[in-house]
């Protein structure tokens, strides 16, 4: 036995079962910290669009004009696509004749929840993978490390002379697999709760803005009746 | 787009685990440190009784009043009154003699407790100085015999990690040998005492010892002295299997 012991000489020791545990927790961990990242970004990305356009909005700007800037670009994104959404059902049911106002304001507002739904949709993918890998890597760590702890005692049950020498390695290999399951389980639970609190209020923010939109567009109906 | 998005990301999480597993590679060797066995001071008390041997009383001197002569009053007045005279005068002597006899045997009797007192002192220190030197001898020995044993430890941890068992041995071989040191654990001297009947045996047993060359011995010549300037090695196959 080598006087040290090194990390990879002990995940190299270890039995078949306990290196996929090993291989497949690793493999979680990787992905869980690209969809962490990429979540990030996203979701930095969205509130950061969703300030600059209520700013935007509510600097005065015509409408129309806005829309027009949006629709032609063809790149509206998070809020955009809502507002977009929304106007557009708007002028659509308002040039056609014979529509009364309630049904306007019910086109425009069943358009805009179409739109905010598929927005949140987008916001909340890989959340639940992340959930997934909080929760059960742990367990599947566990799984592991239990796996191994047995086979190093089962070999041990054989020998005639038991020393701590005999079974540590065993064990400190099959803590590798348990060590594994916590390195990918922590960061994606906190990476889980951050990014639903950060959509619920993205959420929060689209829906108030849809809501403003459709008083606006109501008092448009409304004066040019 | 959505491909795109994921590239960066990738990195990222790639550059962490690589960053991870380089720390654990370089913070991960376990340090080597040398732990102290911290041994209990043992403290033996022994009972001691401070009893004297039993020290001979000395008799009191008996002291038996002589029965009083009763004088006869007869005819001879003069006579009698002048042995009368005589008799009250010997009586007088007699009971001056008698009070200084017993003054005297008083003052002994005085002087006799004194000693008696003193001896019993003397006696007592004397068991308790006994007592307290056998009990440090005690310790002292007990400690000698403790150090003795952990280096007889070491000395066979040596020799049986120099020992190759020879193919012919059987279990219930066993050779006494006895080892002759100079006080620095120099090996001097090796002769088999007890042969276990075996030639080779014999001779793998003299060549572990031979091999060890040099043992840890005290330091303190004499406990060197007492223990390891030459003992005995019994060896036995069994020994090996442990």
């Amino acid at each position: 036995m080598p006087e040290q012991l090194s990390v990879f000489e002990l995940v190299a020791n270890a039995s078949i079962v306990v290196q996929a545990i090993m291989a497949s927790l690793l493999l979680a961990s990787v992905v869980s910290w690209v969809m962490i990242f990429q979540r990030w970004f996203t979701l930095r990305r969205a509130l950061r669009t969703v300030t600059e356009f209520e700013e935007h909005f509510w600097s005065g700007i015509d409408l129309r004009k806005l829309y027009s800037e949006l629709s032609s670009a063809g790149d509206a994104q998070g809020i955009e696509t809502v507002f977009v959404a929304g106007f557009k059902e708007f002028t659509r049911m308002s040039e056609q004749s014979g529509t009364d106002r309630e049904t306007i304001m019910a086109g425009v507002q069943r358009a805009m929840r179409i739109a905010v739904n598929r927005e949140e949709e987008r916001l909340e993918a890989h959340l639940p993978f992340l959930a997934t890998v909080g929760s059960t890597s742990p367990y599947v760590g566990l799984f592991g490390t239990v796996w191994g702890i047995m086979n190093s005692f089962r070999s041990l049950a054989n020998m005639s002379q038991a020393t701590l020498a005999s079974v540590a390695p065993g064990i400190s290999e099959a803590l590798i697999a348990t060590a594994i399951g916590l390195f990918a389980a922590i960061p994606a639970v906190i990476g889980y709760n951050r990014f639903s609190a950060r959509v619920e209020t993205i959420m929060k923010r689209y829906e108030a803005f849809s809501d403003e939109l459709v008083g606006i567009l109501e008092r448009a109906a409304h004066s040019k009746k | 787009m959505t491909f795109r998005s994921y590239i960066f990301p990738f990195l990222l999480a790639l550059a962490l685990h690589v960053l991870a597993v380089g720390a654990l590679m370089i913070g991960f060797e376990p340090e080597a440190s040398e732990r102290k066995l911290i041994k209990p001071q043992i403290v033996t008390s022994k009972l001691i009784v401070l009893e004297p041997k039993s020290v001979a009383r000395p008799a009191p001197p008996a002291v038996t009043p002589k029965p009083q002569p009763v004088p006869d009053n007869s005819a001879q007045q003069a006579a009698a009154a002048k042995a009368a005279q005589q008799k009250a005068a010997r009586e007088a002597a007699e009971r001056a003699r008698r009070l200084a006899e017993q003054e005297a045997a008083e003052k002994q009797k005085v002087n006799d407790e004194i000693a008696r007192q003193q001896r019993l002192a003397e006696l007592a220190s004397a068991s308790f100085d006994d007592a307290l030197a056998e009990e440090v001898s005690n310790i002292e020995e007990a400690n000698a015999e403790q150090v003795a044993a952990s280096f007889r430890q070491l000395i066979y941890q040596r020799i049986v990690s120099n020992w190759s068992r020879p193919p012919s041995a059987r279990n219930g071989m066993q050779a006494l040998l006895r080892v002759e040191l100079v006080p620095t654990g120099d090996v001097v001297g090796v002769t088999v005492v007890e042969s276990s009947g075996n030639a080779a045996f014999d001779q793998s047993a003299e060549a572990a010892v031979r091999k060890a060359r040099k043992f840890d011995v005290p330091k303190e010549s004499a406990a060197f002295e007492k223990f390891f300037r030459r003992f005995t090695v019994l060896f036995k196959p069994e020994d090996l299997l442990r």
